[in-house]
């Protein structure tokens, strides 16, 4: 009588399944965490402070926890686009540059707009659509070249990205653009701070917490995606398409129509996520804001294995190891170098270990 | 005018130089289907093992060899996993380009201490007797590090290994039809793990360039998307030696500009000198600019069978 009670559709096999299928990036995960204690011990700092100090930047406080929560609300809006384009079988590499123009389209919006006079809503809010528009718009453009020329999503949306940075260089760097006016030597190359009405509303009433709606956000975009892609004719059409181009156009489908609106949906969400880092938490517009974010999105949408859920995950992991690794940085000593190795070992050990769940599901 | 035309043209192929060495190990392993992200990585880790060979031997050609070294490395771990292993290619060439400015700005820390800028013995400027001397040419082209002759060598040497070698038709098979090529009983992943390796090698040359032969020290991140540019330049050359070699060039020139446009009074937001490649490159692929495609299995694994 105590058998555990399974869902239905879900025998033990599948299940255990499921469990390995969980094990193999966790355990890659876990491998690389343990490379970097060990590294943490070589250079002859104190483990267990570098653990203490980790924990505390990552979880210690509400700050903490909150600080970190923000982090992962862009990559896992990036994620999110990256796992909707992978189901037409396109691979967005672009999601940093479309972090990037949306970040100077909300700034531009936000301080340009005229939105300072604006009620809380709106002022809030069209920044944000600015950001989504811009970086649709540099996702679609890939889209377009894709069905137009037949060019490569890949190559398209790297070369994309890198034109985009250096928009945002650009346009820190006139002051006929977003600059602030120079008013001594001293002035630095970045934008005006964006009014406080275009700042994102904090999500709890606790002063301490920076955590911001972008959560709120975040989570609809989630149950967004994961509805259009499991539950909607146009994520049955997507998959189509990315599974056999010709065979869905013979069906009658808007195949260009469905490749470009995937690339631009996935664009959208990149340039989200790019308004939300402005308005969020940076307030301002400088070069290389985007510091990474769209290629650690695109890690994370990967290594979901196509689920909404797998993203969040993914983006919270990745957030709270930024988090933490920063707090290394400060309080143990560990360089800030330190977290990026163990990053990109776990970036490494995770793609490395494709090849184990491809045995699984072929067992 | 003469002279800033001879210091132009003499930066243009410094510029270049790192560039043209990696783009042409890159163009033999996309040739093949891979693509590597990573070569800003394995440039990197170049970069820094080429700077603390030289340091640590106090000769540059052991840098250089240093440098070769710890890139073919990379470059073996890059291949196993995403030729053997099938790992997504850009997933792991992200992961090693994170892994490499880590790891070498940890390692400089550790090694030179704080924020030194160590000198390092560099490679000898070669100047070409009897003809170095020659006005205007001998300062524009015929005053380089040995590394610029061995590289540009080394180009013609892909060139003639791509064109008429078996090796180089069993590259390009693999590429554009690797079921056809496995039909045909040509080892695929075996051709393929081999064109990584000659893309580790030369950006271990492009590394040392950047850091023995060109400005003699290590800084951090001191490759600052070279790399990528490298593979824009490929894309740019439309997957071809030659035209690849004057993307480089051209890319080359475009970073030159940046300093001598100031110089001789001309105005121009640097933004859009430094974008120039990344534009170029996308209407290339477009087909805007003398169209050319991508090897058609560019990024994807083979598997037998599938």
């Amino acid at each position: 009588m105590s058998t555990l009670a399974l869902p239905a559709g879900l025998d033990r096999n599948a299940l255990l399944k499921r469990l390995l299928q969980l094990a193999v990036p966790l355990g890659a995960t876990a491998a690389a965490l343990v490379i970097g204690l060990l590294l943490i011990a070589i250079s002859g700092r104190s483990v267990a402070d570098a653990i203490e100090a980790f924990m505390d930047g990552a979880f210690g406080s509400a700050f903490a926890i909150g600080a970190s929560i923000n982090r992962a609300v862009a990559l896992a809006l990036v994620g999110l686009g990256f796992i909707l384009a992978f189901r037409a079988n396109l691979t967005n590499v672009g999601g940093e540059g479309q972090i990037a123009m949306g970040g100077i389209a909300a700034t531009a919006m936000a301080l340009h707009g005229g939105v300072a006079s604006l009620p809380l809503g709106p002022a809030v809010l069209l920044p944000m659509l600015a950001g989504c528009v811009a970086g649709a718009a540099w996702g679609g453009a890939a889209g377009y070249l894709k069905v137009r020329f037949g060019t490569n999503e890949v190559i398209s949306t790297l070369l994309l990205g890198f034109i985009a940075l250096l928009l945002v260089y650009w346009s820190v760097q006139s002051e006929n653009l977003l600059r602030q006016p120079r008013t001594s030597s001293s002035t630095l190359p970045e934008s005006l701070p964006i009014p406080e009405a275009a700042q994102l509303p904090a999500l709890t009433p606790f002063d301490e917490s920076p955590l911001h709606i972008g959560l709120a956000i975040c989570v609809v975009a989630a149950i967004f995606t994961a509805i259009l892609l499991s539950r909607s004719t146009y994520g049955l059409k997507l998959r189509a398409v990315g599974l056999n181009e010709l065979a869905a156009r013979r069906a009658g489908m808007p195949c260009n129509l469905l490749l470009i609106s995937a690339l631009a949906m996935a664009g959208a969400f990149g340039g989200l996520a790019g308004a939300i880092m402005i308005q969020g938490e940076q307030y301002y517009l400088k070069a290389g804001f985007s510091s990474g974010y769209g290629f650690d999105g695109l890690v994370v949408g990967l290594l979901s294995r196509g689920s909404a859920i797998g993203v969040l995950a993914g983006a919270l992991f990745f957030g709270f190891l930024r988090s933490g690794g920063i707090s290394m940085e400060i309080m143990a000593q560990v360089p800030a170098a330190l977290t990026l190795v163990i990053q990109g070992l776990i970036v490494i050990a995770v793609a490395g270990s494709v090849i184990l769940l491809e045995k699984l599901e072929t067992r | 005018m003469d002279e800033n035309l001879a210091v132009f043209i003499a930066s243009t192929l410094r510029l270049a130089m790192p560039l043209i060495l990696a783009a042409a190990g890159e163009l033999v392993s996309e040739r093949a289907g891979v693509l590597n992200l990573s070569l800003e990585g394995m440039m990197l880790t170049a970069a820094f093992f080429g700077a603390l060979g030289s340091w640590a031997t106090g000769s540059p050609v052991l840098g250089i060899l240093c440098a070769v070294l710890a890139s073919f490395v990379v470059s073996v771990v890059q291949a196993v996993l995403s030729v053997h292993w099938r790992a997504n290619q850009l997933v792991v060439g992200i992961g090693f380009n994170i892994l490499a400015l880590g790891a070498t700005t940890l390692l400089y820390r550790i090694i030179f201490g704080g924020l030194s800028r160590e000198e390092i013995p560099g490679l000898a400027k070669l100047a070409i007797p009897g003809v170095s001397d020659l006005p205007f040419i001998g300062p524009a082209l015929l005053q380089q590090s040995v590394l610029v002759y061995f590289g540009l060598a080394c180009v013609v040497l892909i060139w003639w290994m791509l064109k008429s070698t078996a090796f180089g038709l069993s590259i390009r098979a693999v590429g554009d039809d690797p079921r056809a090529a496995d039909k045909a009983g040509i080892p695929v992943a075996r051709i393929r793990f081999q064109a990584v390796l000659i893309a580790g090698v030369m950006a271990g040359l492009a590394g040392s360039f950047l850091s023995v032969a060109d400005i003699n020290t290590f800084t951090e991140n001191m490759t600052n998307g070279a790399g990528y540019l490298a593979i824009a330049a490929v894309i740019f050359g439309g997957w071809t030696v030659w035209r690849t070699l004057g993307a480089c060039l051209l890319f080359g020139a475009a970073t030159a500009l940046q300093f001598q446009l100031p110089a001789i009074g001309i105005e121009m937001p640097t933004a859009l000198l430094l974008m120039l490649p990344y534009l170029l490159a996308l209407l290339a692929v477009a087909g805007v600019v003398g169209r050319r495609d991508p090897p058609t299995a560019l990024t994807l694994p083979f598997i037998r069978g599938k």
